[in-house]
């Protein structure tokens, strides 16, 4: 079975070092016996010595000497030998340089070149041969390799099957974040200032004054969703405690929203027609009172009408206008998640795809066979209508799915990016993600597979922060986030230190916490359950200087006024401007005095080709809808105010500092959209540093602003030692990541006529493997 | 027809008086309502129903000037206006006939340029873009105007369109010659071969400056100045000529600062199908290697794919063999022809229009094999890069005739060298040095004024090439002085026919026709108006080389050129670009107030003024 060994005798444990100082990388002390280091709670379980760590396939000029660690939170490679090539290393720290978390293993293969042997590992399982090379495929598309052929062969082997059986635990008891959290509350029953910040998290991730740090809204109590109900002013609806110690349903978060004429007692007399007891969950009030709800499918067909009906005439009645209810199935018209699964399968193998130069050819259509981006394009699509019913047409929406925590998650969440600006600043975001996800019972263990058996794999959650870069992309000045921050936010869902994503409910977490607690002897107090670390402590894992990258110089924020021509730019959308105030032609030209059909198309006339718009339809429902995204985009959009995606198939595009940041011939050296935003930065820096001194001015005499002119909200300062030449050398379309050691690629090095002569193919793909043994 | 010519000319009589009273101050609500620029006459204008694809048929009325066909609606819900350069109008035909039924289906359709195929026009679209882009229309639709089958009204239309829309089929000037506007810069001067290669550090010992060519007796479609190896003498270059295509020899278009290695152009050696073999060229090619003391071959590359070049031997043509330059190294760099090209682009237009092609975008947009093209070309010029920055060895280019791929090429990789052409006025020059100096066939590509729609010479050669230079400027946003909207200005009037720069073939045709005293210089309308042309995160730097990446992952379909009229694509300013100003403009008043406020205070403590610029240095130098 698989039980943690007791820790070694030679056992050392580090503490992180401080996690706000602002510390760079080269000022780490260097680790002189190669010792690893070490988190709370973490153990190293196996070790082999003299491994090399190849950088490039084509050459061993640049491989890394060291030693390889399994541990039962990490993968580690420790080395003195600097990084070849390597400018800039954007620094986690939780991880070393090298480091691969075991929740974000993939996939395990072992070469045996002599034998011309190869094995994917499983949990385990023998290896009947010593190997020479040990690859690893990671859930983040980096591909790591491994030579054995200077070290031990039998510790080569054990540290194989060691890490082949730790990545793929078979409880989740097992995760690395029991252990490092049972050994928190053990070190915090001995010392005075015990566990510390964890749960919330700092909201504010910037350490400048400009912003202030707030803390993110877990949604675990009474009092934040209250506190939501208020900020939309949703006054029909009130929060249900009828779920108080998940005595109704096991999937549904302790409190949650409904319509205020709806009593416990209906509540509680419903919940067992519905799938998993989920009753209809509340998300989000438009100021115009209609309010976006999602709700599991009613099992109980008897029942079905009735339930259906008695809900939807309370949504109606907490509607102010008494509107009608809009139902959105989500099953009928979105992909499910076994083919958004299989479309992140092949947009994988294409993206890490080796040689290059194979996939260059048919590049966009096979990008196009992936179907990932026709997914993403169905979601925004989708959302945009949504929000069409409830900005537009004043409907309150309800988002229908089997269990309602899925397809839901995202087309909910998308929307309320959509429409709240609020939900657009980082703060706003988090928010949202533990409120449509995390609380809403996102399945998260078995869709991200941290055990690795679940046939449930499906990564919607990236979904959902790729839907969410495509509108980054389209208006870059609406959010307060930058594309580093989504992509930091995606790979934190591969630490399994934080309890954010690590489980399929809240009661879930309460549940095994506890169970864990008991058999560990953690005294729980009046707490629900362990206190995991947040996700949104974005402190533990990255430096203030570093978190100063999460922020974007684009963004337009509410107290930053934004001045055009001389005068404070802020256009507000009323109302009327969607309503009967239609201006020109369109669609009154179209059916109305001019019809299509008076128009005889001549032969070989373009008319004739026209193709069907997707958007065009003949009833009047779509064509409204028609009318209101064109309405929507014949205008300056409102940065504050409503945001819609522009769907056509050039606007939807690949995230590619996601997708390709380790891939060297993908890297654009000194370029990429980053050399605008280090431009950017450091205006704004100096606007900020401006906006300051003006202050401390207006208050009081000169010497006070010194002290306030170090903090930044921007990661470039104005006057840091990177503004004195133009572009900073270590930017690359890749930056703050880097593909070196990465992907172990060829033409990692040398000149870029190399990035396109392809050569032999070294190595085998994926696919090839898996099917060997 | 005769009828019809004079019955236009007795309109075209009648609108000059029209002109002529507005300008006493009569009839003003006619002449204010169409745009005119100096020189530009109103020829006449009807009732049509003009065909939107987008929108169905709106009334409107249709002014045609002798440099522009301009719509308005008629319709009062509708704001619809059609500004077109005549220049662009590759074809107009006559749709419907006497006997044709049913509204709408009489009148003309009018095709545009840059695909010479079918192509209509966006409105409301068109609408926000003529604010935006001053006064010109992207060319990928056709328009369609429906007549009443009243009079003559349409055979008059015809007329006076095809007259105005292909003046050189009617005797008539291209209106760039009738053009009177007046800028306070002149672009002519912008070029000036001398000046450009001092600034190169040319002549020097190894290469000279050689006026064999003022006349242009050496090549008719070569600059009177080039620039050749010293040890060559004049009459060794006459002696290669004869081997070279159209006598476009080999000569220096960019030396590298510091190692000395050169970009050099030439046209193919007329080998044939005998393998004909030339010891003045041969001798000539030695001499270019050894200008910068290298040991290392001279790196020959031949644009074409090598199948190209080997058919190319049929007709006397072909490419250097290894046997007669043992001192040189070939390569191939697969680029297809110009009418690969052509249609290569007509098909980008049919999945762009009049619909965007929606649920297989990609693999449409592939089976268009336009950015493979670019690819193609991009990673030629990468690899010409490469070589001279490396300073590994100087670098031949060609193809067939020397002034299509072989100019992309080398002013491409030049753009990557050389970080004064990424500048606007080091641009402007790249262009005339690299493209219209050295005989790249505009005329003939453009077909300027000329009827034949059909023609096999047109192509769009440099519009592939300024497509390029937007991929690059994708890559690198802070590399280029200029923003997207330059780009865009430059291809309108490629054209528009509104200025004298893309006109003719080559350098003694235009001075034959005196283009630079009769016309105005495109450069004259930018540089009077740079601003507007200006990419804000222009960061000047020196000697770096731009190493764009040549691959379809990061190649995009140039949507707001190709797309720009389709009111579905949203048209919208820049939005980063748009911050910036923003940003810079807070700035600005920032620093203004906090130095009011520290005068009003240091008045109060009489302390010694500190003033902002001193406390944060890089303020006022900083952009």
């Amino acid at each position: 079975m698989f039980s943690l060994k007791p820790p070694r005798p030679s056992f050392r444990s580090y503490l992180l070092p401080p996690a706000q100082t602002d510390d760079n990388i080269n000022s780490q002390p260097k680790i002189k016996k190669l010792e690893p280091v070490l988190l709370p709670g973490e153990i190293v379980v196996n070790e082999v010595n003299f491994v090399r760590k190849c950088i490039a396939t084509d050459t061993s000029q640049y491989d890394l000497w060291g030693k390889l660690i399994c541990s039962n939170f990490k993968i580690s490679f420790i080395t003195d030998d600097p990084m070849p090539l390597q400018k800039f290393h954007y620094r986690n720290l939780l991880l070393g340089e090298h480091d691969v978390p075991l929740t974000c293993v993939e996939q395990i293969v072992t070469v045996n070149d002599h034998k011309r042997k190869q094995k994917v590992l499983g949990p385990n399982q023998k290896l009947k041969f010593n190997p020479t090379e040990l690859i690893i495929y990671c859930k983040d598309f980096r591909i790591v390799r491994f030579r054995f052929d200077e070290s031990g062969p039998e510790s080569a082997k054990k540290v194989c099957l060691a890490i082949a059986h730790y990545s793929q635990p078979t409880d989740l008891q097992l995760l690395f974040a029991f252990e490092y959290v049972g050994k928190k509350y053990h070190n915090s029953a001995n010392k005075i200032n015990g566990v510390s910040s964890e749960g919330g998290g700092r909201g504010g991730i910037g350490a400048g004054s400009g912003t202030t740090s707030q803390k993110t809204p877990l949604f675990e109590t009474y009092s934040d969703w209250d506190r939501e109900i208020k900020r939309t002013g949703a006054s029909g609806w009130r929060v249900c405690s009828i779920n108080e110690g998940y005595m109704i349903s096991t999937c549904l978060p302790e409190y949650f929203v409904v319509p205020s004429s709806l009593a416990d007692q209906d509540l509680k007399s419903f919940s067992h027609s519905f799938v998993g007891r989920r009753m209809p969950l509340w998300c989000w009030n438009h100021s115009n009172g209609s309010a976006l709800v999602r709700m599991a499918l009613i099992k109980d067909v008897l029942q079905q009408r009735r339930i259906d009906q008695r809900i939807c005439n309370a949504i109606t009645k907490s509607h102010p206008q008494r509107n009608d209810v809009y139902k959105l199935d989500l099953e009928k018209t979105l992909p499910n998640i076994q083919e958004i699964q299989a479309a992140f399968v092949k947009l994988k193998q294409l993206c890490v795809n080796e040689p290059f130069e194979e996939t260059e050819e048919k590049w966009l259509s096979s990008l196009e066979n992936t179907r990932w981006l026709e997914y993403v394009r169905a979601f925004l699509k989708h959302s945009a209508e949504v929000v069409y019913m409830l900005e537009s047409k004043h409907l309150s929406v309800v988002l229908q799915e089997e269990e309602g925590r899925d397809l839901s998650c995202l087309v909910a969440s998308l929307v309320q990016v959509m429409l709240d600006a609020y939900f657009r600043t980082i703060t706003g975001f988090q928010s949202l993600i533990q409120k449509e996800w995390v609380m809403a019972g996102y399945q998260f263990l078995d869709r991200c597979n941290h055990l690795k058996k679940s046939e449930k794999e499906s990564p919607l959650f990236l979904l959902f922060l790729d839907a969410t870069w495509q509108l980054l992309e389209q208006y870059p000045a609406a959010f307060e986030f930058s594309e580093t921050y989504l992509t930091v936010l995606y790979d934190s869902t591969r630490i399994s230190l934080f309890g954010t994503f690590l489980f399929n409910s809240p009661h879930q977490r309460v549940k095994q916490s506890t169970e864990f607690a008991i058999s560990k002897n953690i005294q729980l107090g009046d707490e629900k359950g362990l206190k995991f670390p947040s996700v949104w402590d974005w402190s533990l894992q990255f430096t203030a200087k570093d978190r100063t990258l999460f922020h974007n110089p684009f963004y337009v924020g509410k107290s930053m006024p934004c001045v055009q021509n001389g005068s404070v730019k802020s256009f507000k959308r009323t109302k009327k401007s969607y309503s009967s105030t239609l201006r020109g032609m369109p669609s009154s030209l179209k059916n109305g005095v001019i019809g299509d059909q008076e128009l005889p198309p001549r032969r070989n006339s373009p008319i004739l080709k026209h193709k069907p718009d997707p958007l065009q339809h003949t009833d009047s429902h779509n064509s409204d809808m028609e009318q209101y995204f064109r309405e929507w985009f014949s205008k300056p959009a409102d940065l504050h105010g409503v945001i819609l995606p522009c769907l056509s198939g050039a606007h939807i595009k690949l995230w590619k500092l996601c997708y390709f940041r380790w891939v060297p011939e993908a890297q654009i050296h000194l370029g990429g959209s980053i050399t605008a935003f280090h431009k950017l930065s450091l205006l704004v820096d100096e606007v900020d540093t401006l906006s300051r001194m003006l202050r401390q001015q207006r208050s009081s005499p000169l010497e006070a602003c010194y002290a306030e002119l170090d903090q930044s909200r921007m990661y470039f300062r104005a006057q840091g030692p990177h503004s004195t030449s133009g572009t900073p050398e270590f930017l690359s379309s890749s930056f703050p990541f880097s593909p070196v050691g990465n992907l172990c690629r060829r033409s990692i090095l040398g000149t870029p006529l190399s990035k396109f002569l392809s050569g032999a193919k070294i190595w085998i793909s994926t696919e090839t493997l898996a099917n060997e043994d | 027809m005769a009828s019809a010519s004079t019955k236009y000319n007795s309109h075209s009589l009648e609108n000059e008086s029209i002109k002529r009273t507005s300008r006493d101050g009569l009839n003003r609500d006619l002449s204010e309502t169409v745009p005119r620029l100096p020189g530009e006459t109103l020829i006449t204008d009807k009732e049509v129903i003009y065909i939107c694809p987008f929108n169905g048929p709106i009334k409107g009325r249709v002014y045609i000037t002798n440099y522009r066909l301009y719509l308005r609606s008629l319709e009062t819900d509708s704001a619809l206006i059609l500004d077109v350069p005549l220049g662009v109008i590759s074809r107009i035909e006559k749709m419907g006939g006497a006997t044709s039924r049913g509204e709408n289906s009489y009148g003309l359709d009018i095709t545009c340029k840059v695909c010479g195929d079918q192509v209509e026009c966006g409105c409301r679209c068109v609408l926000h873009f003529c604010h935006r882009f001053g006064d010109l229309l992207p060319d990928m639709r056709n328009l369609r105007f429906a007549l009443k089958q009243e009079g003559h009204s349409r055979r008059d239309m015809f007329e006076t369109l095809t007259r105005h829309a292909f003046p050189l089929a009617h005797s008539l000037p291209l209106f760039a010659f009738l053009n009177e506007e007046k800028f306070h810069v002149d672009g002519w001067t912008v070029y000036n071969p001398v000046e450009e290669y001092r600034r190169q550090g040319l002549p020097n010992h190894h290469w000279r400056i050689t006026f064999i060519n003022k006349c242009y007796e050496l090549c008719d479609t070569y600059p009177a100045l080039l620039v050749v190896p010293y040890r060559a003498s004049d009459e060794d270059l006459r002696r290669v000529a004869i081997f070279r295509s159209r006598n476009r020899i080999p000569v220096l278009s960019w030396i590298h600062p510091e190692n000395k290695t050169v970009i050099m152009r030439c046209s193919q050696p007329l080998v044939g199908m005998s393998g004909k073999r030339n010891k003045d060229d041969e001798k000539y090619l030695d001499l270019i290697r050894e200008t910068n003391r290298q040991i290392s071959k001279l790196t020959i590359y031949d644009a074409r794919p090598s199948v190209n070049a080997v058919a190319n031997k049929a007709t006397g043509g072909g490419y250097e063999s290894d046997d007669a330059y043992h001192n040189a190294e070939l390569s191939f760099l697969d680029i297809h022809n110009i009418h690969v090209m052509r249609e290569s682009l007509k098909k980008v237009k049919d999945i762009v229009y009049p619909n965007v092609e929606e649920s297989h975008w990609l693999s449409s947009l592939e089976s268009t094999h336009w950015l493979e093209h670019i690819k193609l070309v991009l990673t030629g010029a990468i690899q010409v890069a490469d070589k001279v920055s490396s300073g590994k060895s100087s670098v031949l280019v060609h193809c067939s005739d020397g002034w299509d791929r072989t100019a992309q090429l080398t002013s491409l990789a030049m753009l990557m060298l050389d970080s004064f052409y990424r500048s606007i006025e080091g641009f402007e020059i790249l262009v005339q040095k690299e493209w219209i100096s050295f005989g790249h066939k505009f005329g003939s590509r453009i077909g300027h004024g000329d009827k034949n729609h059909a023609d096999a010479d047109r192509s769009p050669i440099f519009l592939q090439f300024i497509d390029c230079v937007w991929q690059m400027s994708k890559q690198f946003p802070t590399a280029f002085e200029f923003n997207e909207r330059f780009l865009i200005a430059i291809l309108d009037h490629l054209y528009s026919c509104r200025f004298g720069t893309f006109l003719f073939n080559c350098e003694s045709a235009r001075e034959r026709q005196k283009v630079p005293e009769r016309t105005v210089s495109l450069w004259s309308m930018i540089n009077s108006n740079k601003d507007k042309f200006k990419n804000p995160f222009y960061t000047k730097e020196i000697n770096r080389v731009l190493y764009p990446v040549a691959s379809m992952r990061h190649l995009e379909l140039w949507v707001n050129y190709y797309i720009r009229w389709n009111p579905r694509i949203k048209q919208q300013p820049n939005p980063v670009e748009q911050r910036y100003m923003e940003l810079l403009a807070l700035r600005d008043d920032y620093i203004k107030r906090l130095e009011e406020l520290q005068l009003a205070n240091s008045a109060k403590l009489s302390d010694p003024p500190t003033s902002p610029s001193q406390m944060m240095p890089h303020v006022q130098t900083h952009f």
